[in-house]
């Protein structure tokens, strides 16, 4: 038990060295932008990605601020989409299940945002097509994939592939939970430095 | 009604490598940011009013754009076919112009983003730099090159490298929060009150190019190691090279600098600061220092008691902090009419 668990480790540890910093560093350069000109973040996935989407939701809307709500009222507008199930299924059941992120995407997206989309093989169609339409409006695109990257990390402004054997989910989709949080994190850091700075004067 | 911003920016170093005369023979780079202060281009129909309208330090109402004094409005509508009246284009700005922060090009890439918006087009920030660059030095004839463009169209911290082959690489220079902010807390931002046309200075200098090309060539290959002193937080480092930087670009034509502005920058050094340059083409604008932290009254006070004897009436400090975002548009309410998603 105590193999299993020791190589499973350093499975992850082996794909945690290889994560692709500077695109990293490029993400949080589109978030940055994006909050300056007061735009929105849509992000979305299917299955377990979707729940690392709703997720990150929270912890972004709240959590980069929870030392600061007081002080900091304008706050980051993140969106996992679609918002309500019944738009999923709606969009699923009427029109087909490769437009459940595209549809709704079009509703909302203005040149001011950013979208992140998060697949583990990256070929999702779905997926794809909710990428394809924020490029023809040249929305930025945040592309967190895993596996060879697959045709959302072509497609993607900021491309961290979490690049490791086809099939690997569970390896994939752990470190996405990293990579989405170590977002998280900088930005909470980030906003507590200023407002600790705006305080001394 | 279409509302686009684009800021403005501080090049560090490798301003005038942007020139063709130069990078075409040799690759220019430039490494700049972009700050808080922004130009505003706002777009409007007006089916009832059958002219052209424009509105910035003066109002021109026109019948047909060739008409327009404004000379990038005018070749803008021009080319781009906007003939029909019933238009209102009108520019805001937080800082004056003239200033060294390349305020004249972050209007035209604001333009171009704008009146592309207009005609129901979007434009990639690459795409928008090189519209507003050919509007800027192809169809207005200014003496200027290509890195306030991208600087407003991209945003952040970057090099731009100029390839000869008129390609343009963004090297992005990724700066953590901290970075960032301990290099905003250094930094002292000055007008001069001093004021020139950017183009007067760069007419000169880019004739000059050919007698200058080994300083050329020095100040292009100085902007990585800038750059990795940027991400190094080597301060009094940048400040060195910003200051052999200011050397260099004297002697490359008679107006970048004049005896009053020696003195301004004198006088910041004196009272303490480590190194600096005027922004922009020089002649006047804005002058950029940097300066150890608790030494900054004493850099401020000396240089306003100068601005005071000289009679700058204009002088005063801007505070500035960076910003990441290039030149978007913050609103737009017509509605995608035509193209098919």
């Amino acid at each position: 038990m105590e193999k299993f668990i020791r190589s499973f480790v350093e499975g992850v540890t082996r794909v945690m060295g290889n994560l692709p910093v500077r695109e990293i560093a490029r993400a949080i350069n589109i978030i940055q932008a994006v909050y300056e000109r007061d735009g929105r973040i849509y992000i979305f996935g299917n299955g377990g990605s979707l729940a690392l989407a709703t997720h990150w939701v929270s912890d972004f809307n709240k959590t980069v601020f929870s030392h600061n709500l007081d002080q900091e009222t304008r706050r980051f507008q993140a969106i996992r989409l679609p918002s309500t199930e019944e738009e999923l299924s709606a969009w699923a059941n009427d029109v087909g299940y490769e437009m459940v992120f595209a549809g709704p995407l079009q509703n909302y997206l203005q040149e001011t945002d950013c979208v992140i989309a998060i697949s583990s093989s990256g070929n999702s169609p779905n997926i794809i097509k909710a990428v394809e339409l924020a490029r023809r409006r040249n929305v930025p695109v945040i592309g967190i994939s895993g596996f060879d990257g697959g045709r959302l990390n072509e497609l993607a402004d900021a491309k961290i592939a979490v690049e490791t054997e086809k099939g690997r989910y569970e390896i994939v989709e752990g470190i996405h939970a990293v990579v989405l949080h170590l977002i998280t994190k900088y930005f909470q850091d980030s906003f507590d430095h200023q407002i600790r700075k705006r305080a001394a004067g | 009604m279409i509302l686009v911003r684009a800021p403005l920016r501080i090049s560090f170093v490798g301003g005038g490598t942007d020139l063709p005369e130069f990078y075409r023979k040799h690759a220019g780079r430039v490494i700049s940011a972009t700050i808080d202060k922004f130009v505003y281009v706002l777009i409007n129909p007006t089916p009832l009013v059958d002219k052209f309208t424009v509105k910035y330090q003066k109002t021109e109402i026109v019948d047909h754009p060739s008409e327009l004094e404004h000379t990038r409005l005018r070749a803008a509508l021009l080319d781009l076919g906007i003939v029909d009246s019933g238009i209102e284009v009108g520019s805001f700005a937080d800082l004056p112009a003239r200033t060294g922060l390349g305020s004249s090009s972050s209007f035209s890439v604001a333009l171009v983003r704008g009146l592309h918006a207009y005609l129901d087009r979007s434009l990639s920030k690459a795409e928008a730099a090189e519209a507003a660059s050919r509007l800027e030095i192809e169809l207005v004839k200014e003496p200027i090159g290509k890195q306030d463009q991208y600087a407003a169209s991209f945003g952040g911290f970057n090099v731009f490298q100029f390839n000869p082959d008129d390609s343009v690489e963004i090297l992005p220079v990724l700066l953590d929060y901290q970075m960032r902010s301990r290099l905003e807390d250094h930094l002292l931002l000055f007008y001069t009150g001093i004021t020139r046309l950017a183009s007067s200075v760069l007419g000169e200098q880019r004739t000059r190019i050919g007698e200058h090309f080994g300083t050329y060539r020095e100040m292009a290959e100085s902007v990585p190691e800038f750059s990795r002193r940027v991400l190094d937080g080597d301060l009094e480092g940048m400040a060195r090279m910003l200051h052999e930087g200011w050397l260099r670009k004297k002697t490359l034509a008679s107006g970048v600098s004049s005896s009053l502005i020696d003195s301004l920058y004198e006088t910041g050094l004196s009272a303490g600061a480590w190194g600096g340059k005027i922004l922009g083409a020089g002649g006047g604008g804005c002058l950029l220092l940097l300066a150890p932290q608790p030494g900054h009254g004493a850099v401020r006070s000396a240089m306003a008691d100068l601005a005071r004897h000289s009679g700058l009436a204009g002088f005063k400090e801007i505070g500035v902090r960076f910003v990441q975002s290039g030149t978007d548009i913050v609103y737009n309410n017509q509605h995608r009419r035509s193209r098919p998603e």
